[in-house]
């Protein structure tokens, strides 16, 4: 088994807006190996600190990484930018996708195959390619027109994540709450783009809330995470008792 | 990880400061006296009307005194500037006849080609008299009559007599009388009853001497349910004394007549830009501007609507850029004077490097407006913290049948939206300007694709080398 | 008579429009009594200024570290007076005012504010009402100066007029360069009641400062004809209709004075004229 994603002790701070100079600890020593064809969950309530994991891998500038080791194919991922990350193989669908006015979805999907792929992409076959896709997460095809996320429904901003993820084939594909807001039959097709996606060369690493998405697909390890660290991790038994028991049989275990 | 602030060198602008050597064969002597004005007149061949209105205008101009609002003027030396400049060519209807010098500036920037790409006409301003102009012939076939405002002056003298600067009066403002007293060259056009020109008309203005002063004059009568596109496009090499353009632009759009006007100003960034552009629309008559302001080192243009027939609409679109050493302070008036009349003002402005922009605006909705309806809306980005972007809008409005909004907002580029571009593998250098490029969008998918892309070259010149 | 400039627009526009600066009487201004106000750092403080007789004043106030003040200032004037009135704050750092301000008197007024934000996180809330009817006129310049980092500033004016009266509101909101991360709002949002009103309105923002987030937004209309319908629908007058949306309009400034007695003359006081007209 390849390692793909490999994390060690990683604590990470956020300059505080409330305190004056004070950063605030967010994560507090995290470890986690993602393999190549793995499928990871992450749970946790609210506020846990899953976001700020995403959002540290992907190197937002925000977020500043206070000690351990964050690898992608035994490559040290600190020094990188986020756009070298991206252009690396790493994906993340947001939680709270940006509306960016002006930008065409088609125009930035284009732009950013070009980036990652350093390959001059052809319109024609890039729109037959994408309207496929769309087609795919029953997305209308005149969305690839308007602007990014702008006027977009919870619901749609979530399936153009997912489209883009399509679009650009990355290794490893970081979907943070990507089947929240959607509605049943929409979670199906979410679901069903990610099982279409996932393959022995890549990885996912999904946090969920709501474990419909992940009846489809074939997870591999399940990580809980509590107020910065994970508490407990197994198997996909572990979906199970959560969400039959929810998070009180941990309280004690951090 | 730290953000770095980035900083904006501003890059070679070659291609916009083409200059050829100074070959115009008359300069008239600096400062402003009768006698130059009975000079030009003279020159140009004049009516006796025009020669009194040009030396009432002198008058009143000697009356005025500079605007006690708006950008600094005190580096304007109006004795310094010699406002009348007669290049080499004479009035040529052909390519072949331009001299060479002069072509050669115009092939850079593009002129010929653009005549090929099917527009309608080219009347190419050269210095301060039209060089070079031409006009389909199944346009002249419909009635309309596109030609420079000299050939106007004396084959449609009555027109023109009937129209000219009744609506910029050059009581207006300090420079308003100015041109009025020294105008020269310009376009002219009339396009009759019911008739629709298909293909956007177009034409070029151009500074070339040192010092010289622009005064061009655009009449542009669209008569009854008839309808035009007009493109006014301009671009000066780059002189070391301060430059004046002092253009006038007046419009009529008759009743049910649709015109619209389009600018892209790109002036060297010496020039002092003090145009004047009004239109009047009558029932049920609509004005578009698109507007586009990049160059110049201090502008003052705001183009004034006046909706005069009941159902008279006006839209404004709107973007400047301000860079290093600029000061632009544009945006738009409307005045409602008749019942449901409406207006749509939307504005987008950028500042960096230094550069200052100004959004000023008047919404003025008299007593005879019942039933009108204004939205304005404005945004501005600034793009680092040594730049200064300012929206002054006013609204007087009489009675209480009208219905009047204005939002504006102020701010930079998200650090949010940056990231998200970043997290897809595109640089910081692309996602900023991606989004600045976004920004003005709403106003570049209004203009013809070419301008479209001649201001996204800008807006991509603008930035670079901006960050990184 | 001897005219003076009392108050003039941060940046001047077209003199056209005749709202580049407020003219007064200078006896008005010679009138004009002081009060300089400091609240010490800390302390939370609350304030009522009222102006019912001949009378003008400039209140000058300096508000300490973390102190809060609310200051409440009713411009209350009979009819047939002049009168001009002035506000001048200074918040040090985290210091917070809220200012609720009415002014429903006097035959033509001019009112000038001026806060400035100095201290870091200092947060300015500032709620206005005006009336006007019969051939008043009112003039109001607010501006709110954001000098410090994270500063907030938010302005909210609720206008009615009617007859032939005349307003004048302009609201500035003038980030200074280094006021980093500081957040600025406005709306005012006006009804007209009567086609002899004349209305101006000057919602400025000037921005030295890339890191800000400013807003404005003004809107001015007739009052709403669905709510008309909808009150009429139920049984009420056009008379009684109006009278209860303007209140509901009225309200959000209302609500914030603490004295029931000052809230109910007011809202009787705008109920009257409403009836006279
Ligand atoms: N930029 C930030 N500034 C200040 N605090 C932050 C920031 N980002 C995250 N936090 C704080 O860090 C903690 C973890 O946030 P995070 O978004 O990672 O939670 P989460 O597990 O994703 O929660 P949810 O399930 O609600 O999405 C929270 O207390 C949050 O308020
Ligand atoms: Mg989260």
């Amino acid at each position: 088994m390849e390692k793909l994603l490999n994390i060690k002790n990683l604590q990470v701070t956020v300059a505080d807006n409330e305190a004056e100079d004070a950063s605030k600890e967010i994560l507090k020593g995290i470890d986690l190996q993602v393999n190549k064809g793995e499928i990871h969950v992450v749970l946790g309530p609210n506020g846990s600190g899953k976001s700020t994991l995403m959002n540290a891998i992907m190197g937002h500038p925000k977020y500043e990484i206070a000690g351990g080791s964050l690898e992608f194919e035994g490559e040290d991922l600190t020094e990188l930018k986020t756009f070298e990350r991206a252009r690396k193989g790493i994906f993340l669908s947001f939680q709270t996708p940006e509306e960016i006015p002006g930008i065409t979805v088609e125009n930035m999907i284009r732009t950013a195959k070009q980036a990652v792929t350093g390959e001059n992409i052809k319109v024609i076959k890039f729109r037959r390619e994408l309207k496929a896709a769309m087609k795919e997460l029953q997305m209308d095809e005149s969305y690839a027109q308007r602007y990014m996320n702008v006027g977009f429904s919870g619901g749609e901003k979530k399936r153009n994540e997912i489209l883009q993820m399509l679009m650009l084939q990355p290794k490893l594909a970081l979907l943070d709450e990507t089947d929240s807001g959607l509605d049943v039959d929409a979670i199906q097709i979410v679901s069903n783009g990610v099982k279409k996606f996932h393959n022995e060369d890549n990885a996912c690493l999904i946090i969920t809330h709501n474990t419909r998405i992940l009846k489809q697909l074939n997870v591999d390890k399940v990580h809980v995470m509590m107020q910065g660290k994970f508490v407990a991790e197994g198997g996909p038994e572990l979906i199970e008792k959560i969400d039959k028991e929810g998070f009180g049989f941990l309280q004690g275990a951090e | 990880m730290a953000q770095e602030k980035t900083y904006i060198e501003d890059i070679e602008r070659t291609l916009y400061d083409i200059k050829n050597v100074d070959k115009s064969k008359y300069k008239s002597q600096s400062g402003l006296t009768e006698d130059i004005i009975r000079d030009i007149s003279a020159r140009k061949n004049d009516p006796d009307w025009m020669l009194e209105f040009r030396l009432k205008s002198l008058e009143v101009y000697n009356q005025l005194s500079l605007p006690n609002w708006g950008p600094d003027l005190s580096e304007l030396n109006m004795d310094e500037i010699v406002t009348y400049v007669q290049p080499d060519a004479k009035m040529t209807g052909s390519w072949d006849e331009v001299p060479e010098d002069i072509k050669d500036t115009f092939d850079r920037l593009g002129i010929p080609e653009a005549e090929q790409t099917s527009l309608a006409g080219v009347g190419a301003q050269y210095d301060s008299e039209v060089v070079y102009h031409s006009i389909q012939e199944d346009l002249v076939k419909q009635g309309v009559i596109y030609t420079d405002m000299e050939t106007a002056l004396h084959e449609h003298e009555e027109i023109v007599r009937d129209h000219f600067m009744k609506l910029v009066p050059p009581k207006d403002h300090k420079f308003a009388a100015l041109h009025g007293a020294v105008w020269s060259g310009g376009s002219f056009v009339y396009v009759p009853e019911g008739v629709h020109v298909e293909i956007p008309l177009q034409s070029y203005f151009r500074l070339n001497a040192a010092g010289a002063g622009q005064f061009e004059h655009t009449l542009i009568i669209v008569e009854k349910n008839a309808s035009l596109h007009f493109i006014e496009g301009c671009s000066a090499p780059k002189y070391n004394v301060t430059n004046l353009h002092a253009g006038c632009v007046e419009l009529f759009v008759n009743d049910g007549a649709r015109l619209r006007y389009s600018t892209i100003e790109n002036w060297s960034r010496n020039m002092m830009n003090l145009n004047t552009k009004r239109a009047v629309v009558g029932k049920d008559g609509v004005i578009e501007w698109v507007s586009g302001s990049f160059g110049s080192h201090v502008s003052m243009l705001y183009p004034c609507s006046v909706l005069k027939g009941e159902n008279a609409k006006c839209e404004f679109t709107g973007v400047t850029f301000a860079s290093k050493g600029q000061n632009l302070d544009t945006g738009a008036s409307v005045i409602h004077c008749a019942p449901h009349t409406s207006a749509n003002i939307s504005t987008r402005t950028i500042s960096k490097a230094g550069g200052k922009a100004t959004y000023r605006s008047a919404v003025k909705v008299t007593k005879n407006a019942p039933y009108a309806k204004c939205s304005v809306n404005c945004e501005s980005l600034m793009l680092d913290d040594i730049s200064r972007s300012d929206t002054l809008p006013t609204m007087d409005i009489e009675g209480d049948e009208a219905d009047i909004g204005h939002e504006a907002t102020i701010g930079r580029i998200s650090d949010e939206a940056i990231f998200y571009l970043m997290s897809r593998g595109i640089s910081e250098d692309e996602a900023r300007s991606m989004i600045v490029r976004g920004f003005v969008e709403p106003i570049a998918k209004e203009l013809p694709l070419e301008y479209a892309v001649e201001m996204n070259n800008l807006v991509n010149i603008e930035l670079e080398g901006t960050m990184g | 008579m001897n005219k003076e400039i009392f108050s003039e627009i941060p940046m001047r526009t077209w003199n056209w429009l005749g709202v580049n600066e407020a003219v007064v009487d200078r006896d008005l201004l010679v009138e004009s009594q002081n009060l300089d106000i400091k609240i010490e750092a800390g302390h939370q403080e609350k304030m009522l200024v009222e102006y019912r007789k001949e009378s003008c004043g400039t209140v000058n106030i300096n508000i300490g570290e973390n102190a809060v003040l609310k200051l409440t200032q009713l411009q209350l004037m009979p009819q047939n007076c002049n009168h001009v009135n002035e506000i001048n704050v200074v918040l040090e750092k985290k210091a917070k005012l809220q200012l609720v301000a009415v002014e429903t008197g006097a035959k033509s007024f001019a009112s000038k504010v001026n806060i400035i934000l100095k201290g870091d996180k200092s947060q300015a809330d500032v709620s206005l009402l005006y009336f006007g009817d019969g051939d008043r006129s009112l003039d109001m310049n607010y501006v709110l100066e954001f000098q410090g980092r994270k500063t907030v500033g938010n302005l909210e004016v609720y206008g009615g007029l009617m007859g032939e009266s005349q307003k004048i509101f302009r609201g500035t909101l003038d980030f200074k360069q280094g006021a980093k991360q500081a957040k600025g709002y406005e709306k005012e949002n006006v009804v007209v009641l009567s086609s002899g009103v004349r209305n101006r309105s000057v919602p400025i923002m000037l921005s030295g400062e890339d890191d800000v987030v400013g807003n404005h937004a003004v809107s001015s209309g007739k009052i709403n004809e669905d709510k008309l319908h909808y009150l009429m629908s139920r049984g009420l007058s056009p008379a009684e209709a109006r009278k209860l949306v303007l209140e509901a309009a009225f309200n959000p400034v209302l609500e914030l004075i603490d004295d029931e007695a000052l809230r109910q003359e007011i809202d009787s006081y705008i109920k009257e004229r409403l009836e006279n007209e």
